[in-house]
């Protein structure tokens, strides 16, 4: 084997005024010609970073100050624009995370083709079409979505496109950032099989970036782990899985698990079957809180009965959208159950319809004597001060312009009779529930202030600030680091053991929803196809579309390279 | 009129779903839906202008017909028919408000506003359509150029961002979209046509010259023009700069411009097919709507040069209170204003797939 | 929305979070941060320093005029001397006194027509942003209809009608014809902001939607009322400079478009009184021009990508 890329203690900041952040540190590693190797990191690792400087696409206010990278040889930063223009056509291509909004929504697919053929010369002019067919083919999509706009295609199939396009340069290095993030579970998983195998057909090398450990253990030869702007491991991906060096690699490489196994257990979590009522083993990250709900007898179930949603139609002359297709339930006080399918399903808008926040189309949800569905605006804070949400993305969840302090004594003043420096202590009491210590330093914090994992635990208080009975959590952890959803997942977990408080936990993650729930419910298309006990359920898959979601599930210690 | 169509209700989330077991593309290309509608909703704007234009003199104090009609009978008698008619139109309360209104559109659809007071006993009509043309040229023509201009100087800012390339059009721009229509036409007037007499300083055509399909005459009309076009086109230059590189700046961060550049496209086909293509669309709503104030200039630009068209027209009706006239002519401008957003959103449509669906 | 994304991040935010401790900004800290993000924008700071200037003569025009703005006597359409800089008008006024008078209503009517426009595009925006249905379909067509409305002879034959109303007609018709676009990106910005989390997270917290417009919504759009302020003052400042211009204000008073509307009338083009010509119009270009580059500044705070620096 020779080596295609050679990259040597390249050292990249990021320069805004005087104020330097050091991205990537010193890292140096080499790609051997037709690999396959994943780069791994949680945000902020700096991999897409270093991802974007191998392409030659760094841009202010990120500066490669040191170090350097030689493709075949040849060193991209002695290359001036037009070359490294040209030099893009056999060289490095890129395939970016946002690929859906990687195309230009005026132009159809063909004349994205004909733009690249155009600058490059490599294909001759009677011969676009017919290459732009051949492309499109390779990555599974009919030669006909070349006549279509961007617009008219779905997420997926633009995200081919794009790796169609980058293909089209004949590329030696194909750099995939973050390729399948953006999408749908189920799409996911199908557009990562086509990558696999165009790696193998055409044989250019690949760099796939990406935050799951597990995606890359299942396609990648090589693994490169990074963490903090260093690469602390480099390593066949067999030996990662099997006897990781780094401490940090083994701490990615314990928060996996398959959600069908007999016995699944992740840090702090002990298998809920073994503990069976008893609070959770290591469940000491938070005092129990002094306010734990002492009218348990007075608790209600939400009564869901043939609940259906339909939404007019996206576009004029098309099928109305059932989003929610006669579906039943009940919620009892103190349960967990899970609502899980793919977008589309249907669940995001059950969380809406229970919440008030849309009205049922037809069936009913009631909640003790509220009638859900019929509530008007003005009797909103009856069902609130009961049922509480927490949404999926912490960083939109959260008023920018409010101190933590502001954010969570709305609803104590809204909800409960304490005012003033009663209220606040109550405040005090909720950051502390959520592990925020120490509590009066985190009060006066503003979101921009805080990590991810943090802002989420803010987004939990202030649920719990009204003393609720149900909380309805929305993709709580989808968009945290993976080593931080384990924590809030514990949170969570004690929350409802503690406060007595009912779950609907809202995923598309089977694995977290084995860990905190008791029941669940598989959703397709607005309809229920299967429920039960959760672990039984997830053991004994009935449904096609329950394995198809199991199967969709990152498993590190299933490659799926031959 | 806005044209950019409404974002989609909060659908749980695009039916996305296997995508084995999706619907092929569906083509949406049906682009008369999106025309209908724009049809729709012109005719309707189009009422409702009417409608104000008929309301307004009736918000006002007092009953401009009363010093209407006392002008109008300086000129010699006044029949009862004109009488009727000016009653009709400036709320002279004969009859109920829903028959005036009703006589006031027949009015309105047979383009009959009666005679003017000023220059009696011509119509309403007639010196409307005399003015119209000269207007709807001078500054049609100008506006597309300095759109056209414009939107390049924005362009090239914007892709040249911190250079000179950026610094002198968009401070410059600001500078010259802040001068007063008047201000600018006075001072071309005072140094091109009285200084340096390198121009003639009022009117349409020489004194020698009359209206006709003439060479001649198209030579003469182009060169009393120069002076207002240029006025038009340096007051409203800078606008057009300054709002092109506002929209392309965010555009450049796109995704599909970065995607484009990590392909090796050529930086004019970047800069031109990719971001200013897009850059263009939301700004080609703000030219429609920024053609009234260029028409708004250029009433001051034409009363400066003693240019005959509508601008000048309407000066001259309002400051000898001719109610009939001004009327029609607010009218006649505002038409044309919305035909041009009509054309605007029209091309809109085309310029965007998007509308299509 | 139920697609797995990435943890937040893109390639360019791709770096740890600092995590400052210690006390948050309090409204001052916020209020002088936004100033110095404007002051720190070359374009900005050059406007700030022209509407000063401007500001200052229209407060000190008492100390600093060399003589009264109506006081004449003097010689009729001289030419520039060193009693009269600037020469005197037809009417044998000073010129230099009437321009630094002059001041005080271009930046009066620029200050309340602009601040007015603005309060009904804001409590029209956010009122029509923040409702759904027939109502906000309602209102859309409305604002509309004042957007292709072209202004200018709107205001021509209102001010026809109400003639001889002054500086309070002016302002007042400034007002009803300039609050629509404003109405219009505020709404805009309000529907994008409703449809957030933290909006809806309000809700669940049982803030009425009084409070949540005016807490949760408005305050994040601060820099698009300012600018639309400023873009509405530099609208009115033209608006009322033209309608003077055409004699229909009060042509007593003394402001830079009556004093071009009489300059006009007097032949100032035959007499070659340029100055007479040029200075009132260039003091409306520069305090127009002056609000036009603050606004650069003010873009800079809500769209970080406005925000100057060399990018390619």
């Amino acid at each position: 084997m020779t080596t295609l890329l050679d990259v040597t203690s390249v050292t990249i900041d990021y320069i805004n005024g005087d104020d330097v952040t050091h991205a990537v540190r010193d890292v140096s590693f080499s790609l051997e010609k037709g690999e396959f190797v994943g780069l791994v990191g949680e945000s902020g690792s700096g991999k897409s970073t270093l991802g974007f400087a191998i392409a030659g696409l760094s841009k202010p206010p990120a500066h490669v100050t040191g170090g350097q990278v030689l493709l075949d040889g040849v060193d991209i930063a002695s290359l001036s624009p037009e070359q490294l223009r040209e030099q893009r056509h056999g060289g490095v291509a890129m395939v970016l995370q946002s690929g859906m909004n990687a195309l230009n929504p005026v132009r159809t697919i063909r004349n994205h083709f004909r733009d690249i053929f155009e600058a490059h010369g490599h294909i001759e002019k009677d011969r676009w079409d017919a290459r732009a067919a051949e492309l499109v083919q390779k990555v599974k999509l009919p030669a006909t979505v070349l006549d279509r706009y961007p617009g008219e295609l779905s997420g997926g199939m633009r995200q081919r496109i794009s790796i169609a396009l980058a293909l089209s340069l004949e590329p030696k290095l194909m750099v995939f950032d973050e390729p399948t993030t953006a999408l749908d579970v189920l799409v996911q998983h199908a557009v990562m099989d086509t990558i696999i195998e165009l790696q193998q057909s055409e044989g250019f090398t690949a760099l796939l970036i990406s935050h799951d450990l597990g995606v890359v253990l299942e396609s990648a030869q090589r693994v490169l782990v990074m963490h903090d702007g260093e690469i602390v491991e480099d390593a066949p991906a067999q030996s990662i899985l099997n006897s990781p060096q780094d401490d940090y690699t083994r701490m990615l490489l314990s928060h996996y698990a398959d959600p069908r196994a007999d016995v699944v257990e992740l840090p702090g979590f002990e298998d809920r079957g073994k503990r069976a009522g008893k609070p959770r083993a290591e469940g000491a990250v938070h005092p129990p809180s002094v306010h734990g709900r002492e009218r348990r007898s007075d608790q209600k179930p939400i009564v869901v009965e043939n609940l259906t949603k339909v939404y007019p139609p996206p576009r004029r002359g098309e099928a109305e959208v059932v989003a929610v297709d006669h579906v039943s339930f009940t919620l009892d006080p103190g349960e967990s159950l899970a609502l899980v399918g793919a977008s589309g399903s249907g669940k995001s808008t059950i969380a809406k319809l229970i919440t008030a926040v849309e009205k049922p189309t037809s069936g009913s949800i009631r909640f003790g004597d509220l009638d859900v569905g019929s509530l008007r605006r003005g009797q909103f804070r009856r069902l609130h001060s009961e049922v509480q949400m927490v949404f999926q993305d912490p960083y939109a969840a959260l008023n920018p312009l409010h101190t933590v302090e502001y954010t969570l004594t709305r609803p104590v003043v809204n909800f409960t009779k304490l005012r003033g420096r009663d209220a606040r202590r109550r405040v005090l009491e909720l950051l502390e529930t959520v592990g925020l210590t120490p509590v009066e330093e985190f009060a006066a914090k503003l979101p921009h202030q805080l990590s991810g994992g943090q802002r989420q635990r803010v987004v939990i208080a202030r649920a719990l600030a009204s003393d609720p009975q149900v909380i309805i959590a929305d993709e709580p952890v989808s968009m945290l680091d993976v080593s931080l959803r384990a924590g809030v997942l514990a949170l969570l977990e004690d929350l409802r053991e503690q406060w007595g408080v009912s779950m609907l936990y809202i995923t598309h993650d089977l694995l977290s929803a084995r860990i905190v729930t008791d029941n669940i419910m598989v959703l397709n298309q607005g309809r229920v196809v299967e429920r039960g006990d959760t672990a039984d359920v997830l053991r004994n898959p009935q449904d096609d579309y329950t394995v198809q979601l199991l199967d969709s599930v990152p498993n590190p210690r299933r490659s799926r390279v031959a | 009129m806005t044209s950019v169509t409404a974002a989609p209700r909060g659908v749980d989330a695009d039916p996305e779903v296997d995508e084995k077991t999706e619907a092929p593309p569906s083509r949406s290309g049906n682009p008369w839906g999106y025309i209908l509608r724009k049809i729709g909703l012109f005719l309707l704007t189009l009422w409702a202008a009417v409608t104000v234009n008929f309301i307004l003199p009736r918000l006002m104090p007092g009953t401009p017909a009363d010093a209407a009609l006392a002008r109008l009978a300086q000129n010699g008698p006044v029949s009862e028919a004109t009488k009727a008619a000016i009653e009709a139109q400036l709320g002279v309360p004969t009859g109920n408000l829903f028959e005036q209104y009703i006589q006031y559109l027949g009015q309105v659809v047979t383009l009959n506003f009666g005679v003017s007071y000023t220059f009696y006993p011509q119509t309403v009509s007639e010196l409307v359509s005399t003015a119209l043309p000269y207007t709807l040229v001078l500054v049609g023509l100008v506006t597309i150029i300095a759109f056209i201009l414009g939107t390049l100087l924005g362009v090239l800012a914007a892709w040249k961002r911190g250079t000179w390339l950026d610094t002198l059009p968009t401070v410059g721009g600001a500078f010259m979209s802040a001068f007063p229509y008047f201000w600018t036409a006075l001072l071309l007037l005072f140094f091109a046509g009285y200084v340096w007499r390198l121009f003639p300083t009022s009117g349409a055509y020489g004194p020698t010259a009359t209206p006709a399909f003439t060479w001649d005459f198209f030579v003469d009309a182009l060169y009393h023009a120069i002076l207002p076009a240029v006025t038009i086109l340096i007051t409203s230059l800078g606008g057009w700069i300054l709002g092109m590189r506002n929209t392309m700046i965010p555009t450049l961060g796109d995704d599909y411009v970065a995607f484009a550049e990590a392909n090796g496209l050529k930086p004019r086909t970047v800069a031109l097919r990719y971001a200013a293509r897009n850059a263009i669309l939301p700004n080609l709503t703000s030219f429609g709507l920024a053609l009234g104030g260029v028409v708004g200039g250029s009433i001051l630009v034409e009363q400066v040069f003693g240019y005959p068209g509508v601008g000048y027209l309407l000066f001259n009706a309002v400051t000898n209170q001719d109610y009939p006239l001004m009327q029609a002519l607010f009218l006649m401008i505002t038409l044309s204003v919305l035909v041009a957003n009509f054309i605007v959103d029209i091309l809109y449509g085309v310029l965007d797939p998007r509308t299509r669906r | 929305m139920t697609t797995t994304r990435q943890p937040m991040r893109d390639a360019t935010q791709d770096i740890r979070t600092v995590q400052p401790t210690g006390a948050p900004p309090n409204p001052w800290q916020v209020f002088a941060r936004t100033a110095g993000t404007i002051w720190s924008n070359g374009k900005a700071r050059l406007g700030l320093i022209i509407l000063a200037f401007f500001v200052l003569l229209a407060i000190f025009a008492p100390l600093i005029a060399p003589y009264g703005a109506t006081e004449n006597g003097f010689d009729r359409s001289a030419d520039a001397s060193p009693e009269h800089w600037l020469g005197t008008t037809a009417a044998g006024e000073d010129v230099l006194s009437q321009l630094i008078w002059g001041a005080q209503i271009s930046i009066f009517v620029g200050l309340v027509a602009g601040a007015l426009s603005t309060l009904v595009a804001v409590l029209v925006g956010l009122s029509w942003g923040y409702t759904r249905g027939f109502i906000a379909d309602v209102i859309n067509f409305i604002v509309n209809l004042f957007l292709v409305i072209p202004g200018l002879p709107l205001m021509i034959v209102i001010a026809a009608y109400l003639s001889g109303g002054g500086i309070g007609m002016i302002i007042v018709v400034v007002v009803i014809t300039g609050w629509a676009w404003g109405a219009r990106v505020l709404r805009s910005q309000t529907q994008s902001l409703r449809s957030r989390d933290f909006v809806t997270a309000a809700v669940f917290s049982g803030e009425r939607p009084f409070r949540i417009v005016f807490r949760e919504i408005l305050p994040n759009m601060t820099s698009l009322i300012v600018g639309s302020f400023f873009g509405a003052a530099t609208a009115a400042i033209l608006a009322e400079a033209g309608l003077e211009f055409l004699g229909l204000g009060d042509s007593s008073i003394v402001s830079w478009g009556t004093m071009l509307f009489w300059a006009q009338n007097s032949n100032a083009l035959l007499t070659g009184q340029w100055a007479l010509l040029f200075a009132p119009g260039l003091c409306i270009a520069l305090l127009a021009t002056s609000l036009t580059l603050i606004n650069f500044g003010v873009d800079g705070i809500s769209n970080p990508r406005l925000r100057e620096g060399k990018q390619r």
